[in-house]
């Protein structure tokens, strides 16, 4: 058993340290204040490669696979989660793209999303169907050469900047996967849900009527839909909520041991106080248990398991990342006393971001589901 | 163009708390602390690539140190470096500045033929500043420390802009030359992911005293000529007096006790 990374992850850990350090922190108040997406940053991240780790070179990517994009999101999120989630929610059509669709797909859509300077979102929830997505009610009719798509999604992260967004519709009695490329007559992105975290990724409804999308946007076969979603919100959306959950936590801690450090009463610095250094000890075992459940996953997808066989594996470093950095933030503050919550601090940042986590990638139920199926079975 | 670039891997400054002084041995106790490349030879490496890019060339960086310092050249190789020495061997420890450059001015001689070399102005760690010009002087070619430009001239001049503390100079200087940059000079770039992952494919040529052809006396600590008298933990106490009673008065007796404290 081998612990430690390899000398090209570390480097890579210690490169997006260095872009989260030098590009993203001066940037985080103006964007916390202004909610606007960060095209620039997300283009940075696209120059470094980090949008195509998991993507093959002849398509763009890097390659250099899951444990690196999990190092990757939590040292983006560690500084700022809103922008580590864009590996959460940009990453999503890359994947079903790269895993299902077809060559020209492929080498027509993957490049510029490689390089961050096209975006993508991808739309499964609707109003009825959350956590149950077998009961959406989009639907997508073939007509000649082209499907005619109707219907809502609802909570999409970044569709209101995508160029391109990858969703599923309804197929007769099957879901299959389709895209539709921004501006398409009968798409139309609406309402921007005001949400309290995240706030530099939009999450927006949008409608489809009468939508004509060509034969050809249809991803992988007709009918499948449902297993690609799934398999894609497993390997991408999952590991991705996980990661900024552990990169959130890492930060909210970093931010109060240093202010434990820093603030003196009695004459010393409260971490010299016992029950300081017992919320502090708790909060680095928590993160770390968390980090190597985080971890596993990724390093099992990297070995080329089959990632429907380590479902509940995902769906446990989710469970617990989420859990834990809910955990370890408000502890984080609770050290901090008033300091806490000012935005002064950035950690009721951290916070605010892991509360959006506890639904986004699917509810902490569903993933108590996918455990517990596992074992029922 | 040929240029070389040397650069130190030092204890990281953000963990200089705890580092130890051991008054007995006279060593500082560095175990734990984990090492980088000492952040100013990240912008000799930098002005070097940018030359580079204009000009076309090599970029090789060298680097003495124990076998992990090889963890400096790699981050160099991802930066863009196209090749890299190290200097490693028991002999060469304990170097103080003069052996330091004087075996990187014998392994540059030996392996890399130079138009330029660029050093950082000063390391985070030891920062005597006497590297570069020692270097050069073992060369024999000219040298200028504290460089926040470099300019190209038409044939083989440089010109180059030294801070000052007041203000810069201006200064011509022909190649091939020695040039220590401070860190105004340029932002180092990050590297990006396909730069690491071609880390792997380039290769690190390691050197000791023999590949070098030195002798055991002229290098390390016993080459060296400086000796370490002494080792202690720098405290500054505040001392503190308050002069009570009118400005005037107050004012008066301050100049008096500076002057009492040969402070004036
Ligand atoms: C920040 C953010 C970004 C998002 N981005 C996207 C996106 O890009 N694309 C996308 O398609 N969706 C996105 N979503 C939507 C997200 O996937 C859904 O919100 C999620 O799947 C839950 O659905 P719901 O909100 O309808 O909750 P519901 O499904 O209505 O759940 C309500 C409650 O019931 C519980 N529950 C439901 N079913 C069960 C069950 N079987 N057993 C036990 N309890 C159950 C849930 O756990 C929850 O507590 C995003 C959500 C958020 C918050
Ligand atoms: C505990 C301790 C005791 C020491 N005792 C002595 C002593 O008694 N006498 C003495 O003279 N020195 C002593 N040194 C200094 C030590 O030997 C120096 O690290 C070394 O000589 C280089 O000098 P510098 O770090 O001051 O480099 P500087 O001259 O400040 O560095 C300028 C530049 O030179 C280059 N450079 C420096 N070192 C290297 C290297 N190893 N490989 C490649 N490039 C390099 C880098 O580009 C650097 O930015 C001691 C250091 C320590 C930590």
């Amino acid at each position: 058993m081998d612990f430690s990374f390899s000398r090209e992850q570390e480097m890579l850990k210690k490169a997006v340290r260095g872009f989260a350090e030098s590009n993203v922190a001066p940037r985080v108040p103006e964007l916390e204040q202004k909610g606007a997406f960060p095209f620039d940053l997300v283009k940075g991240m696209g120059q470094m490669g980090l949008l195509g780790l998991t993507n093959s070179r002849p398509y763009g990517g890097t390659g250099m696979g899951y444990m690196a994009r999990t190092i990757a999101i939590e040292e983006v999120s560690r500084i700022y989660p809103s922008l580590g989630f864009f590996f959460q929610a940009g990453n999503l059509f890359m994947f079903a793209v790269e895993g299902f669709g077809s060559e020209d797909q492929k080498r027509k859509y993957l490049p510029d999303l490689c390089k961050g300077t096209k975006i993508s979102s991808f739309g499964v929830t609707e109003q009825m169907g959350g956590s149950d997505p077998s009961a959406m009610m989009t639907t997508s009719k073939l007509d000649g050469e082209s499907y005619v798509v109707n219907g809502r999604k609802s909570f999409i992260t970044n569709v209101e900047v995508a160029d391109t967004l990858g969703f599923v519709a309804k197929t007769g009695d099957s879901f299959s996967v389709f895209f539709v490329e921004k501006g398409t007559k009968g798409y139309e992105v609406t309402r921007r849900e005001p949400r309290p975290g995240l706030r530099c990724m939009p999450v927006n409804e949008l409608v489809f009527s009468n939508c004509k999308i060509p034969k050809g946007n249809l991803v992988g076969e007709e009918g499948r839909g449902m297993a690609i979603a799934i398999t894609t919100i497993s390997v991408i959306g999952r590991t991705g909520a996980a990661g900024v959950a552990l990169g959130a936590a890492q930060g909210a801690f970093e931010g109060a041991a240093k202010f434990c450090n820093g603030r003196v009463m009695y004459g010393k610095p409260i971490s010299n106080l016992q029950a300081i250094q017992f919320m502090l000890a708790d909060m680095s075992t928590d993160i770390e248990a968390s980090r190597w459940l985080c971890y596993r996953p990724a390093w099992l997808l990297d070995q080329g398991k089959n990632p429907r066989e380590i479902g509940p594996d995902i769906a446990r470093s989710k469970l617990f990342a989420v859990d834990m950095a809910l955990r370890t933030c408000l502890k984080a503050q609770e050290v901090m006393g008033a300091y806490g919550q000012s935005p002064e601090y950035r950690v009721e940042i951290f916070l605010r971001d892991a509360i959006e986590l506890l639904t986004a990638g699917g509810t902490q139920e569903i993933m108590r589901l996918t455990v517990g199926r596992a074992l029922a079975s | 163009m040929d240029i070389v670039v040397c650069i130190k891997q030092v204890p990281d400054p953000e963990h200089f708390s705890k580092i130890v002084l051991d008054a007995k041995t006279k060593l500082v106790r560095r175990e734990g602390i984990p090492v980088v490349v000492n952040q100013v030879d990240k912008h000799a490496l930098e002005a070097a690539l940018q030359i580079r890019e204009k000009f076309s060339g090599r970029v090789t960086v060298i680097s003495m140190g124990p076998p992990q310092a090889r963890e400096a050249i790699e981050e160099a190789f991802a930066m863009g470096a196209d090749g890299g020495v190290l200097l490693s061997d028991r002999a060469f420890a304990g170097a103080d500045s003069l052996t330091t450059a004087y075996t990187l001015a014998q392994a540059i001689k030996k392996f890399s033929p130079f138009d330029l070399i660029l050093l950082g102005n000063e390391t985070a760690d030891s920062g005597t500043r006497q590297v570069a010009p020692q270097l050069a002087e073992f060369l024999d070619v000219p040298h200028v420390t504290n460089v926040r430009t470099i300019g190209f001239n038409s044939g083989d001049t440089l010109i180059v802009e030294r801070s000052m503390e007041n203000g810069h100079m201006k200064i011509e200087v022909r190649l091939p030359a020695v040039l220590a940059v401070n860190r105004t000079i340029n932002e180092p770039r990050i590297p990006s992911v396909i730069d690491i992952m071609q880390v792997a494919t380039k290769e690190i040529k390691v050197c000791g005293l023999a590949d070098l052809g030195l002798s055991s006396e002229d290098v390390g600590l016993v080459g060296s000529p400086t000796q370490m008298a002494n080792l202690f933990e720098s405290r500054r106490e505040r001392r503190r007096e308050i002069l009570d009673g009118a400005a005037v008065t107050a004012a008066r007796q301050a100049v008096e006790r500076l002057r009492e404290l040969n402070a004036l």
